[in-house]
């Protein structure tokens, strides 16, 4: 065996021969699990209708099987093969109506991303494949398929001095999304691949308008229906059934008790010209989607801080004891000490945590699913991801917490220092009520930036929702978290190898 | 390579207090060295340079001729008994000399065979957080001699133990520096010195006082205590009123 | 008990790590504060912000800094054998707690003084620029607030020396402290049972001491000021209570 290995083999015996760290490694990963299963088990999601309470309805799901919203006006023929549909569209506007009691008024106005075009669509079902090109309020001509996909075009907002010319073309599988100002003059804007006879059509639907407070609470949420209403003129289609008639549906409407749609939408024509009014959306769900790893996971927060006191005290135990002039007796080269105990360190924190998340998270979501909760749980890829994840935010929060008890010699410094920089941001910008901008900075430049390895629903640029951090949505990608972390227990690591270095013992 | 300790010119102060200041002597293997000094003369410090735990600000410290900090598995070179209280309290005596051998790459049969060596056969699964000062001693030494060392550097090892591990404690050290280790023993207790050691070092302030044979000192002085004293006289930092 | 007092005010007055903690608490208390205040805004209409809560924001972290020495207290004294000989000097231990806990009282209470009167000033000169309305010391809720949250942090202290008495060790005494405190409102928070929730927060040290810091909406706190901080005040009864009798009967 190399020094090296030789060195981690004693530093591993080190570690498993005192009680008291192994129980408490056992006990970061039971307490982890038994909280998501405590937390699991006391929310109950319930739906009711109007008065009577019902069994909540399945989400819609997405290609992907990501739940989604699918809720549009739809007037539309069959294409079973090749063909196309072109339109103009003349003008948008758009409504926001209050809710009573307090601000029960109708006011005018566009939400930014309503979206007004034409959709070819797998079916009228909820969730189905499609590709569609539309003109938004403020995002300019956009091409989206299947919920997640979006490619910008032109930018600009429509009117009568401005039309828009929108044509999707399908040959083959191929639906080809092509925009013009005058009619004439066509520009690719993208294109996707959609098989099988499909619903051609236009459309029009907007996302409730939001304001996202900035306040304390964690920030709250205000949604207000919002309806578009798109004037099409010059709509041709080619190669659907002659004769076929424009059929229109209420895609994704829910109905009311007494059967009725609730908040339709709708179409008038007058000769050539089509009014279509709609709301809803057509998008991943996004933000207040509910239970996810944030709830299930919420026990990691105990853990964690049972995993500092362990590798804190495992730090500091050393040098206060003078146990570490014993160990430099048995190998003198105090940098490759401190990468040994890192080593065995990280490695027990990253089995303990991958395997509490690992367990935790198919248990606690069969519990949600039990209760109500109608999310589908995590793709196998999605789960091991934030197993790994979970495990490589415990490993690098517990070398933070030794490079600090190596560093400061007293466990309880430490121990307050890693709970202040791992533990307490996130608590604050979770649930401490801080204004989301402010959460926002501290999950950046704190080591609290690794929980990010919790989100697993991506924060997109064309879907209007409340992406805060209470509600699950962090300001850096998993892996630049995991790299804030990396870089502090670095840091702590390194400067207690240099004060190791230079001190006598 | 001979088993010795070399200690060459070293200087060293801790702020404005000079610890060691040009200390140099040898210790050659088959017969134990004593260690003496004052308080605060520099014994420790000086043990603690050979075995790289302190870096001393000029002169050099080698051991079999190579400095301490270039040995690959240093414990089968150079045993130490340094501090007995450097223990985790909660691990058992057996565990703390297990995860030694395993830095060493012994095999776990080392550990029973040193626990036996020096009593602790029956204590080796109790948690050295509750060990007396001399059981603690036993444990230390019990450490020193994992790899079989040729060299053994022991502070104070008399510290705390009953008269039964006094006299096993003299017959040990006498065992090992026959078999041909040089072994360096520092203690206060002259009468014992007089009667284990060959060779004697006598330090105050930081530097050698005298460097020779028991029986030259003893030519010269009654017992090695009053040849200790007349050594010392000017080099002692503390001492009480009454004493002498 | 005055000469008792007089030696542990001696022995944390030559502990520079314990003193240094103090400052370090008033700083990153108010500036944990002034980080809320400052990165808060409301949209017209306003956005139920209650600017109280806001303002002593840093109270909620910077407890963590109380925590620590109190815990030390003891903690340090334990893994140094330091206890043996202050019981040796002072046999009759439960004078020697009650000391302690005097100490630890009475620093929380000038610190904590210090610390939450820089939060209302941070939330004065800060929160109106914002469009947030701030409210000065001589309105009663205000007033309620503001030396409630420095009640708040006696008490934690007074909770930390209680624990610390019962686990000894003072780093694992600090994790206990703190995840009592933090994890509890956690859980609250996230499950959606109303009813749990609401006892979960009623009884929680945290929660249920922080509802003292309301100004607004008070009928929607789970649980009124002062009783909240009753509750609290009962947490650290209890603990002191447990630490007392284990800081009795156990050998030091």
């Amino acid at each position: 065996m190399s020094d090296f290995g030789r060195l981690v083999r004693a530093e591993w015996t080190k570690f498993r021969t005192v009680r008291g760290w192994v129980l408490g490694t056992v006990a970061a990963a039971l307490v982890t699990v038994l909280l998501g299963l405590f937390v699991a088990s006391n929310s109950i999601s319930s739906c009711s209708n109007g008065t009577v309470d019902i069994e909540c309805p399945a989400l819609p799901l997405g290609p992907d099987g990501q739940p989604v919203r699918d809720k549009f006006f739809f007037v539309h023929r069959t294409l079973a093969g090749d063909g196309a549909i072109t339109v103009r569209v003349t003008s948008m506007q758009g409504v926001i109506t209050y809710p009573p009691p307090d601000h029960d008024k109708i006011v005018p106005g566009l939400v930014e991303w309503s979206k007004a075009g034409v959709i070819a669509k797998v079916g009228t079902a909820e969730g189905s494949r499609y590709v569609a090109l539309m003109v938004t309020a403020e995002h300019g001509v956009r091409m989206q398929h299947d919920f997640v996909h979006d490619t910008a075009g032109r930018p600009g907002a429509v009117s009568a001095g401005t039309p828009r010319w929108l044509r999707l073309t399908r040959a083959g599988d191929r639906v080809t999304g092509e925009e013009s100002a005058d009619g004439a003059a066509w520009t690719e804007v993208g294109t996707a691949t959609l098989a099988g006879p499909v619903e051609l059509g236009l459309f029009v639907t907007s996302p409730s308008d939001l304001t996202v407070n900035n306040g304390a609470g964690g920030g709250s949420v205000q949604a207000r229906l919002a309806t578009a209403t798109a004037t099409f003129d010059n709509v041709t289609a080619t190669g659907t059934p002659p004769g076929d008639d424009w059929r229109r549906d209420d895609v994704g409407a829910e109905l009311n008790p007494d059967g009725t749609l609730h908040h339709p939408g709708g179409v008038e024509q007058a000769g050539g010209v089509l009014t279509v009014s709609g709301n809803g959306d057509i998008a991943p769900l996004a933000g207040e989607s509910g239970p996810g790893v944030q709830l299930v996971l919420i026990g990691l927060v105990v853990g964690l801080i049972v995993v500092i006191v362990v590798a804190a005290v495992n730090g500091s135990g050393e040098l206060r004891r003078g146990l570490i002039g014993v160990t430099l007796l048995a190998s003198p080269r105090r940098g490759r000490v401190v990468a040994a105990k890192a080593v065995v360190l990280g490695a027990v924190a990253f089995v303990t945590g991958t395997a509490a998340a690992a367990l935790v998270i198919p248990l606690a979501w069969a519990v949600l699913t039990d209760n109500g909760f109608r999310q589908p749980g995590l793709p196998l890829p999605t789960l091991v991801r934030v197993a790994v994840g979970t495990g490589l935010l415990v490993a690098g929060t517990a070398l933070l917490a030794l490079g600090l008890g190596l560093l400061l010699r007293r466990g309880l410094a430490a121990v307050g220092l890693a709970v202040a920089v791992v533990v307490l941001p996130y608590l604050m910008a979770v649930i401490g009520g801080l204004p989301p901008a402010a959460a926002e900075w501290l999950l950046r430049l704190t080591p609290a930036a690794a929980f990010a390895i919790q989100q697993v629903v991506p924060e997109y640029a064309h879907v209007l929702a409340g992406y805060t951090p209470a509600s699950g949505y962090y300001p850096l990608p998993a892996w630049a978290g995991l790299a804030v972390l990396a870089g502090y227990a670095a840091l702590a690591l390194g400067l207690a190898t240099a004060r190791l270095r230079r001190s006598d013992v | 390579m001979e088993p010795t300790i070399e200690v060459t010119g070293l200087r060293k102060r801790y702020g404005r207090t000079v610890a060691l200041d040009g200390m140099s002597c040898t210790v050659r293997p088959g017969h134990v060295t004593g260690f003496v000094g004052p308080n605060g003369a520099g014994k420790s410090t000086t043990m603690r340079v050979v075995l790289g735990l302190a870096a001393p600000d000029a002169g050099t410290a080698l051991v079999g001729g190579v400095p301490y900090r270039t040995l690959r598995r240093p414990l089968t070179h150079v045993g130490a008994l340094l501090d007995a209280g450097a223990l985790q309290p909660s691990r058992s005596a057996r565990n703390h000399l297990l995860w030694l051998a395993r830095s060493q790459g012994f095999a776990a049969r080392r550990v029973d065979e040193v626990l036996e060596q020096t009593g602790l056969g029956g204590a080796g699964r109790r948690r050295a957080g509750g060990f007396s000062l001399g059981m603690r001693q036993r444990l230390g030494i019990a450490a020193a001699l994992l790899g079989d060392p040729p060299v053994l550097m022991l502070d104070e090892p008399f510290n705390g133990l009953d008269p039964e591990g006094i006299v096993w404690m003299r017959g040990l050290l006498g065992t090992l520096a026959a078999q041909g280790r040089a072994v360096l023993v520092s203690s206060h207790l002259m009468s014992e010195l007089q009667h284990i050691a060959a060779h004697v070092v006598i330090i105050g302030r930081g530097r050698v006082l005298a460097d020779t044979t028991v029986s030259e000192l003893l030519a010269a002085a009654p017992s090695l205590e009053e040849a200790y004293f007349a050594l010392t006289r000017d080099a002692v930092d503390f001492r009480g009123e009454a004493a002498r | 008990m005055s000469r008792v007092l007089y030696a542990e005010w001696t022995k944390l007055r030559t502990e520079p790590a314990a003193l240094w903690l103090v400052p370090c608490f008033v700083v990153v208390t108010v500036l944990m504060s002034l980080f809320a205040v400052a990165s808060a805004s409301c949209g017209q209409g306003g956005c139920g912000i209650d600017p109280a809560v806001l303002s002593l924001a840093g109270v909620q972290l910077g407890q963590a800094l109380v925590v620590l020495p109190a815990v030390l207290t003891i903690g340090g004294e334990h893994s140094t054998g330091l206890l043996r000989t202050t019981l040796t000097a002072t046999p009759r231990r439960i004078v020697v707690l009650a000391a302690k806990a005097v100490l630890t009282g009475g620093l929380a209470l000038v610190a904590g003084t210090a610390a939450v009167l820089g939060c209302v000033a941070v939330g004065r000169a800060v929160l109106p620029g914002n469009g947030i309305a701030a409210l000065s010391l001589t309105d009663g809720p205000m007033l309620r607030a503001t030396a409630g949250s420095v009640l708040y942090l006696v008490l934690i202290g007074l909770l930390a020396l209680g624990v610390a008495a019962v686990i000894r060790d003072a780093a694992a005494s600090a994790g206990a402290v703190l995840a009592l405190l933090y994890a509890v409102p956690l859980i609250a928070a996230v499950i959606n049972d109303p009813e749990l929730q609401r006892t979960l927060r009623r009884f929680a040290p945290m929660t249920a001491g922080l509802a003292v810091q309301a100004t607004t909406d008070l009928q929607r706190q789970p649980i009124g000021p002062w009783a909240g901080l009753a509750v609290l005040a009962a947490w650290s009864a209890a603990a002191l209570l447990c630490g007392g009798l284990a800081f009795r009967l156990r050998d030091p």
